[in-house]
This record gives structure tokens, sequence and C-alpha cells, in this order.
């Protein structure tokens, strides 16, 4: 039987091909989809662990965690130092860690904060931050630079990193009077934090010294570094703060009671919530998506029908000489449905190498936009049911045909 | 007795009833039905092929009686029990000529038996019936029609089936090639055990069977 649909199919090749193709690129459609939406969603969600709120400045809690978390957009505001102080010495805080964004160094964002943001900042559930060479910093002119930037930029511990005001590498905003010595590379993590570059709240508080309004008054040449307080080098102002609660019990009591900080608008962003907000917007886009995949593979089962009914009546003398040699009419119909298992299958084998293809593209794509590298199954227990189903409607849709060639009577070919 | 056909009648949509002759054929025996179109030829053909359920009377072949038997157990007589030449596009195109010829068994396990070696039994017949044995693998369309038609009675042959049913095989052939066709039908079937049933209007072949029954007074 599978030698006589194999030769049947040979002959009918190019047909065939076309909508194995179509039934293939309607699944891969729909699997790329469900796959790079899902693979986001654990990207973001493994990028951030054991922070419970992000102490920012007052406005649009996703936009918070997105420049916080991610480095995506620019922060609209800041956060006075007096206010991170505040929430520090509040009873139910356990740690804070202050972080400072605005400056990059070759395309990377910076981040200023403290050296115990190794300590306290996880990521992928609860993972610690480790280095991979050399450690964190404990000079204010040390930097931590992220896996991705020290395998791009090549850098190593003692390599030197120059940081440029804001984020483009516009002539003159370079802290060329200062340069921050790499302390510690740290191992990769799939997270934003593999392209970004740490260094201390004060040694950044330091270049800014001379700048005023995004302009360079005057350089660090004037001045005597060494003799210059670490008090001196406390920032004024910082971008937000993470932080860690003694108790998860507390946390909307906590993040409630900062909405009344009456020196100042901030807010406390519940980072998993800020992200539910995120899915429940890109759910609702994919959720269309996926309705217009299903759709397509919906037209191209009709299509495979199509092509196997037009195609018994074109395989009307083949059909009968089978019949004429004794081939039962059940035969006959497993033939037909047989055509369509081999054309589910082979779309199935196709849509599993593409997209595995696709996704792995995607993977690579979304490491430089968004600076996660989430991790593709080669094939989920979710898609092995998308599969099944569409096997089977394959399948069942094909009993039209084989109905059609089973109810046939042999003396209406042979005569 | 390998057929015997009694008190046969079929009674079509239109109304119309035909009453077909008794035929009966033993091992050996070659007739050969012949009468104008109309005349109920091919759906005499039909019944006896199983394709068409007998109304009344009764066909008995290799002692089984068609008006008891279902439509799979029909399949099953044809599988084992008949060889099937048609008029014209006997083989089908995308299979070499082997595997047209082996088609003839291989919905039937008692032929299937009878053959042991299909490839040898199948260079054997197509010798038998003035083929080059290398035809075998080639593909069917590059055989003439003669040619074509002999690969079908190769296949029809194939197992040895009691009854070889041909509707019309030679009608798309020239004389000469009809001649040479029939007399290779004759000389290469098995007469100790297969008998030949077939159908023509042309009464020309007539000295190639030893019987003919004439179904023209039938008018359908």
């Amino acid at each position: 039987m599978f030698k006589l649909l194999f030769k049947s199919i040979r002959s009918r090749l190019l047909p065939v091909l076309l909508v194995i193709l179509t039934l293939m690129a309607s699944m891969v459609l729909l699997l790329s989809i469900e796959r790079i939406q899902q693979a986001t969603e654990e990207g973001f969600n493994q990028s951030i662990s054991g922070v419970d709120a992000i102490v920012g400045p007052r406005s649009s809690s996703l936009e918070v965690v997105l420049y916080t978390v991610f480095h995506l957009g620019r922060p609209t505001n800041n956060i006075t130092m007096q206010t991170v102080d505040d929430v520090r010495k509040r009873d139910d805080i356990d740690w804070l860690v202050p972080i400072a964004l605005g400056d990059s160094h070759k395309g990377f964002r910076v981040i200023a904060t403290e050296s115990s943001y190794f300590e306290h900042v996880k990521y992928a559930g609860g993972k610690h931050l480790s280095m991979s060479d050399g450690r964190g910093f404990q000079e204010i002119s040390e930097a931590v630079i992220g896996f991705d930037v020290a395998k791009k930029l090549n850098y190593k511990v003692g390599s030197s990193v120059h940081i440029t005001h804001g984020s483009d590498d516009a002539i003159g905003k370079k802290h060329d009077d200062f340069s921050f010595k790499v302390s510690g590379v740290l191992n990769k993590t799939g997270t934003p934090i593999d392209q970004a570059v740490f260094v201390d709240l004060k040694g950044y508080e330091l270049i800014h010294i001379g700048w005023q309004s995004g302009k360079k008054v005057f350089g660090l040449d004037r001045l005597d570094i060494p003799s210059i307080s670490r008090e001196e080098l406390t920032p004024k102002t910082v971008t937000a703060a993470f932080v860690g609660l003694k108790s998860q019990l507390t946390l909307f009591a906590f993040a409630e009671d900062l909405r009344g900080y009456s020196k100042e608008a901030i807010s406390a962003v519940i980072p998993g919530v800020a992200l539910s907000e995120l899915w429940s917007i890109v759910g609702m886009v994919d959720k269309g998506f996926e309705l217009l995949s299903w759709i397509i593979i919906v037209i191209s089962l009709i299509s495979m029908i199509t092509l196997i009914i037009s195609s018994i009546e074109n395989r009307k003398r083949e059909m009968t000489i089978y019949r004429a040699n004794g081939a039962t009419p059940a035969y006959l119909a497993g033939l037909v449905v047989l055509e369509a298992v081999f054309i589910g299958f082979s779309a199935i084998i196709g849509a599993i190498i593409f997209v595995t293809i696709i996704t792995h593209l995607a993977s690579s794509q979304l490491n430089v936009v968004l600076g996660i590298t989430p991790e593709f199954e080669w094939v989920s227990l979710e898609e092995v049911k998308v599969f099944g189903i569409i096997l089977f409607a394959g399948v069942l849709s094909s009993l039209i045909p084989a109905a059609m060639v089973f109810k046939k009577s042999l003396h209406q070919s042979l005569s | 007795m390998i057929l015997k056909t009694d008190k046969l009648k079929y009674k079509y949509k239109n109304g119309k009833t035909i009453d077909f002759p008794d035929v009966s054929l033993d091992c050996g025996e070659k007739v050969l039905i012949n009468g104008i179109s109309g005349s109920g030829k091919t759906t005499f053909l039909n019944l006896i092929a199983g394709a068409i359920k007998i109304q009344d009377g009764e066909i008995e072949l290799a002692v089984n009686k068609y008006s008891t038997m279902s439509s799979s157990d029909l399949d099953r007589v044809r599988a084992d029990h008949i060889g099937y030449v048609f008029q014209t596009l006997n083989l089908i195109p995308f299979l070499s000529v082997l595997e047209n010829i082996a088609l003839g068994v291989k919905f039937s396990k008692s032929r299937t038996l009878n053959v042991g070696n299909i490839d040898q039994e199948a260079k054997r017949l197509v010798e038998s019936l003035g083929l080059d044995r290398n035809v075998l693998n080639s593909p069917v369309n590059n055989l003439s029609i003669g040619q074509q038609q002999r690969v079908a009675v190769a296949r029809a042959l194939l197992g040895k089936p009691n009854l070889i049913l041909a509707d019309e095989p030679t009608s798309a052939l020239d004389v000469e090639s009809t001649k040479r066709f029939l007399k290779e039908l004759v000389q290469t079937f098995d007469p100790s055990s297969q008998a030949i049933l077939m159908v023509s209007h042309d009464l020309s072949l007539a000295p190639y069977f030893d019987t003919v029954i004439d179904f023209s007074k039938n008018n359908v």
C-alpha cells in the first residue's frame, strides 16, 4: 500500500508539494508566534528576580520596569537620594540598591549602582549573579561588565572603559578625562544584565562633576580627585532603587504607603504585576495572530482536500484498475486517508525544522533588541498537541474523499 | 466447470429488462460474446466480474455462487479467480511494466501462492506474449498500444486465475496486431485451469474461439 501511495504521490509531486508547503507555512506561522511570544515572556520574567519592588518617580509602572530592568526607553525623571535614604530607613525594608541610568559605553547601557547590587539582584527564578573573572567593584574607578559586553568588545579584567554621556557616541559627549578599570566580568545570564556596564554610584557622580545640562563645562583635570571626600560624591538624585522587603506579605502595604510619601511623587512598582500588564496587552495582539493562523490552517486543510478530491477524478483509471484486480473499496479509501496523513505528517516535519530555524534566528534577534536569551525546546508538549489536532483534522476531512471513493461502484468506472 | 450462468436477468433504471442466455465455460474453453452496441455485452461482463450485484438468476464461478455473496466476497472472488483486460488504458502510468503485471496478484493470496516468484513468472509471460523481457523495468508510456495490451494480458494471466475477462481488448489495435494479440493470448493461457470470455463487436475474431454467443437479439 505504501509503495503504491508513494509512487502515486511522486507522479503528482508538484501539487502535493504545494499543498504540503501551504500547510507547513500556516503551521510555521502559528508556532513561531506562539514560541516567540512564550520565549519573550519567559525571558522577560527571568530577567529580574529577588527584587520585590522598584521605587521610582511616579509614572507608568510598565515604563519604570522597561527602563530599569530591560534598559528600554529613557527615564523621564529621577528621585532624590533623600527619598532613597528615607525608604532605606523603613522597618519593612531588608535591602535597597539605588541605580542611576543615562550613560552608555559603545552602545551598552551603563548602570551606576552600589556593589551590593550583585548580592541582591538575581535572575531566572533566584539564581545569584556570579563572576566569570575578577570581582565586584571596590573602588570608585572600577567597573563590572556583563558577559556580552566582554565578548563583543573583547574586554578583560584590567581593560579601560570610557563612558559616554547619554546613550549615543556623539563627539564631545565622552567622559574622556576619567576611565574606569574592569574589575570583574559577569557570567552569562541570558538577561539584559549581560549587556550592561556596572560602575560605582560615586564614580558615576565623579565623572559628572563639571557637567551642566548635558554639556561639559570644565574637565576633571582641574580637580584634585584624591582630595574629594566620599560624602561629596554621593549623588543628589538616582533613577530608581531596587528594594527587597523583609516579608513579601507587606508588599502591597509598602506600595500603598509610598504612594502617600509627601516629599516627592514616587511609586513602588511590583515587577511581576507590571509585566503581567505587558503580557495582557501583548496577549490580545497574540490572540489575534493565533486566530489568523488557525484560519490559515483550516484554509490549508481545505486546499488539501480539494487536491485529493480533484486527484481522485484524475486517478479514476488508476482506481478502476486496482478495483478490477480485486482491491476493496476500503483499500482505496485507506489510500486516500493515508495520503492525507502523509501530507499532514510531511508538513509537520517541515514545520518543526522551519520553526526551529526561525526561533533560533529570533533568539539572536531578541538578544540584540531586548537583551534576553530565551531557550527554545525542540518540540514542546503543547506543540505536539497542536500537531495532533491538525493531523486529526486532516485525517477527519480526508474521510470526505475517502467516502466518495468507497461509494463509487466499480461498474461506473468499468463501463 | 469454471463459469456457469443460469437464467440471468437484469433490469435497467429505464425499466427495460434483458434476459441473458445461459453461458457455461469449462477449463480451456474460449468464448466470444458478440453483439451490437447496447446489446448488454458490457452489463453481462460487469455481472460476471461482480461489479454489479445480480438481481435475478445465478452466476457460479469456481463454485462461488454470486446470489448469496456480499460485495466484499465478490471483491475476493474477483481477486482470486478473474483476470480482467480493459478495452484501453489498462496500465498505471507511474508504475513500471513489472509493477503493473504484479498488480494482478497483489490483492489475492491464492494467486500470489500460485505464482511463486513474481519476477520470473512475469518474464515468462511477457516473453510468451512476444515482448522482450527487458521491457519489464521500462515505464509503461514507452510501450505501443499493442505492447500495453499484451502487458495487460500478462497481468490478467499472472497467478492463473480461472477466468480471463476481456472487454473489447483489440478495438484499438490494427488487423495485424489483433491477430498477433489473439494468437499469443490463446497460446499463453493455461487450458488446464483457465477459460477465456471475451466481448467484442468484431465477428472476424470468431476463428480464435471455441464458441461465439450472439447478444444482438438483446435490445436494451
